[in-house]
């Protein structure tokens, strides 16, 4: 664990989260353990585990897309685990990006819109949304195909528009689900590289979730989760 | 607000993006709300008309006149004869006994059409025999001179009132000099003079303006008014077809109906075994239409409703599809911070757009039709105005109504659930 940094410059604190589906039923599943994160700002971390980990239950807890059965949730300082449904709601637009496997592009609307859509969502009037969307997507190198539709688009550049996306609030950290899963090792490479020079030269917390041990070699830190629990923690970095 | 208008765009949107779908989900609202407007505006133009026919042939009036008897032995008949009819003394009688319930009566014969004359300038009038009640109702502007006094339509003097086209044709428009100056009236076969008593203005006809005549000012026909007296002379006869009877306003003109005619056929007609007098009240006439009107309205309306009503379960049907097929597009919606609250004000608001597109479509093609309806059945168009507000309103009800379920439904999407959805 990083020594250098104090608790106020903690994005992600979980103490023994748990989650269980089916609770009180015959078939009760505890898919997470008992799970201790620190996650501090400016950190790239990578969460990698096998399918059936638990790694995407907990990418959805990170992503206060669901709640923890139990355990305390700190996420840049708020607590996820008694927030309710709106609130989640308001967490998800102000303190995450999320960037998925499969892009995840409103389809039949031009990337400017899909970028401006968290934007809307946190209230911000349309003449500034735009103007933030148009720099987001210059940011990603997508500044000449604004108006284009994502089916107008390759694998790579939906991803580019899915980062600047991920990015209009200004998130607390940037939550990328096997982000380069879906495209050649060629694209992804360019995918990953906009995730470091994010992470360089904006200071942005990006938490990797792959199954991708070379993918995950990539960050500073490695934790592996399996069957629930975090198993180990290792460093990487690029060379 | 912002998000409202973002909303309202991105339906409009959705809308354009299938194109045929929402165009068949707007296809019940469009039929519901154009019957709807199309039969209010028929509705509409029907009573309007029939208001103004009314108004005209005097909606207030009671008409007394001689039909035949129902209550005699049906095989016998005899034709009418003279002695079957009215007469004045008969009206004026009527008028004296009910003077409480009568404000005056009407009564005219009409002579023929001519010329007014003075030297060689002429004026087309209608010679028109009228007594002081069928005056007043005329509501007639006087512009010069007076109306007829009480002596001149007893004693039956040769005097007129005409309208100020005759006085522009006839003094060149100088009514001080026309005003006890002498006229004759040549009704082709006969002439007869008169003393001009008064001057009243001449007011277009709608009629006439709708017939297309488009007869220059100094030739139309004005009625130039005589005493109804001065006009029996004329026939030498003293009897009427019919009478009208102006009531006072408080008077139950039902009731009256009914006693009137009672009075006269008591008085006059009993020793008739053939015909008899009929005591005829316009304005119940008028109420009993509507009321037919009225309920014809309502009935085709409710199936109007019936159609709205399906076409408001199609947009529900239609919504509850398009929610299924963007359950993706929910998902990333709400991974990027969309609350239940602005999801289900979307698809709220796309319901409603549809409904209320449906609408405009339908309100115009409801104009259109009823338009032509009218046109067929030849009577005046009075597009309801009213009708257009309640079916804007009733629409974006229908939106909200048949909205909410799916909405709600979208709104309640679990967000992990929904981006997992293929």
């Amino acid at each position: 664990m990083n020594t250098n940094t104090t608790d106020s410059e903690k994005v992600i604190t979980m103490r023994g989260i748990v989650k269980k589906y089916f609770i009180g039923r015959p078939n009760e599943l505890e898919v997470l353990k008992g799970i201790d994160l620190d996650i501090n700002k400016g950190d790239f971390v990578a969460i990698v585990g096998e399918s059936g980990s638990g790694k995407s239950t907990l990418m959805n807890i990170i992503g206060s897309l669901d709640r923890p059965t139990a355990g305390t949730y700190l996420l840049d300082g708020i607590d996820v685990s008694s927030a309710h449904d709106t609130e989640l709601s308001g967490i998800r637009n102000q303190k995450i990006g999320f960037v998925f496997q499969t892009y995840n592009l409103i389809p039949k609307t031009n990337a400017l819109y899909n970028v401006e859509m968290p934007l809307l969502y946190s209230g911000m009037p349309a003449a500034k949304r735009n103007e933030r969307a148009k720099e987001l997507l210059e940011m990603v190198g997508m500044g000449d195909r604004m108006d284009h539709l994502p089916e107008e688009l390759s694998g790579g550049q939906k991803q580019r528009v899915a980062i600047a996306r991920a990015m209009a609030c200004d998130p607390a950290i940037i939550l990328a689900d096997e982000p380069t899963g879906a495209l050649d090792s060629a694209t992804g490479r360019l995918v990953m590289d906009i995730f470091h020079k994010l992470h360089e030269e904006q200071n942005k917390t990006v938490v990797l979730i792959t199954h991708s041990k070379t993918l995950a070699s990539e960050c500073e830190r490695i934790i592996t989760i399996s069957d629930g629990s975090i198993i180990g923690e290792t460093k990487g970095g690029r060379s | 607000m912002n998000l409202l208008l973002e909303n309202i765009k991105l339906a409009l949107f959705s809308l354009k993006a299938n194109k045929m779908r929402s165009f068949l989900t707007m296809l019940g609202i469009i039929i519901g709300i154009s019957s709807v407007i199309a039969i209010m505006t028929v509705g509409n133009s029907l009573k309007e008309q029939m208001n103004s026919e009314m108004f005209s042939m005097g909606a207030n009036n009671i008409e007394v006149y001689v039909s035949e008897r129902t209550d005699k032995d049906m095989d016998t008949y005899r034709e009418m004869t003279i002695d079957d009819l009215l007469t004045y003394d008969i009206a004026e009688d009527v008028c004296e006994t009910f003077s409480e319930e009568i404000k005056y009566i009407m009564v005219s014969r009409t002579i023929g059409d001519g010329k007014a004359e003075n030297g060689k300038k002429t004026a087309n009038i209608e010679l028109i025999g009228t007594n002081y009640g069928y005056l007043s109702s005329e509501d007639l502007n006087l512009l010069a001179g007076r109306y007829f006094s009480l002596n001149e339509m007893e004693e039956a003097r040769d005097v007129c009132i005409v309208s100020d086209i005759v006085v522009e044709n006839l003094f060149g428009g100088d009514m001080e000099a026309a005003v006890g100056s002498r006229i004759t009236a040549n009704l082709g076969n006969k002439e007869y003079a008169y003393i001009i008593a008064g001057v009243y203005e001449y007011e277009m006809d709608d009629s006439n303006i709708l017939m297309g005549l488009t007869t220059d000012r100094k030739d139309m026909m004005s009625l130039a008014y005589i005493p109804f007296r001065t006009a029996s002379n004329i026939v030498h006869s003293e009897k009427l077809g019919v009478f009208s009877v102006a009531t006072e306003s408080d008077v139950d003109s039902d009731k009256f109906t009914g006693r009137l005619q009672k009075y006269i056929n008591d008085m006059y007609y009993s020793r008739n075994d053939y015909y008899n007098v009929v005591v005829f009240n316009m304005a119940s006439l008028v109420e009993s239409l509507s009321t037919i009107m009225g309920a014809t309205t309502a009935a085709i309306s409710v199936i109007a409703g019936i159609a709205l009503l399906v076409g408001g379960i199609g947009v529900m049907n239609i919504m509850l599809v398009s929610i299924t097929e963007r359950t993706r597009e929910i998902g990333i919606r709400k991974a990027v911070g969309a609350t239940n609250t602005s999801i289900r004000m979307q698809f709220i608001v796309e319901a409603i757009v549809i409904c209320v597109i449906g609408g405009i479509i339908g309100i115009i093609l409801g104009v259109l039709l009823g338009i032509l309806f009218t046109k067929i059945i030849e009577c005046a168009v009075a597009i309801s105005v009213s009708s257009i507000i309640i079916a804007i309103t009733f629409s974006m009800a229908i939106g909200i109504f048949f909205g909410y379920y799916p909405a709600d439904k979208a709104a309640r999407l679990d967000p992990i659930e929904a981006l997992r959805y293929e």
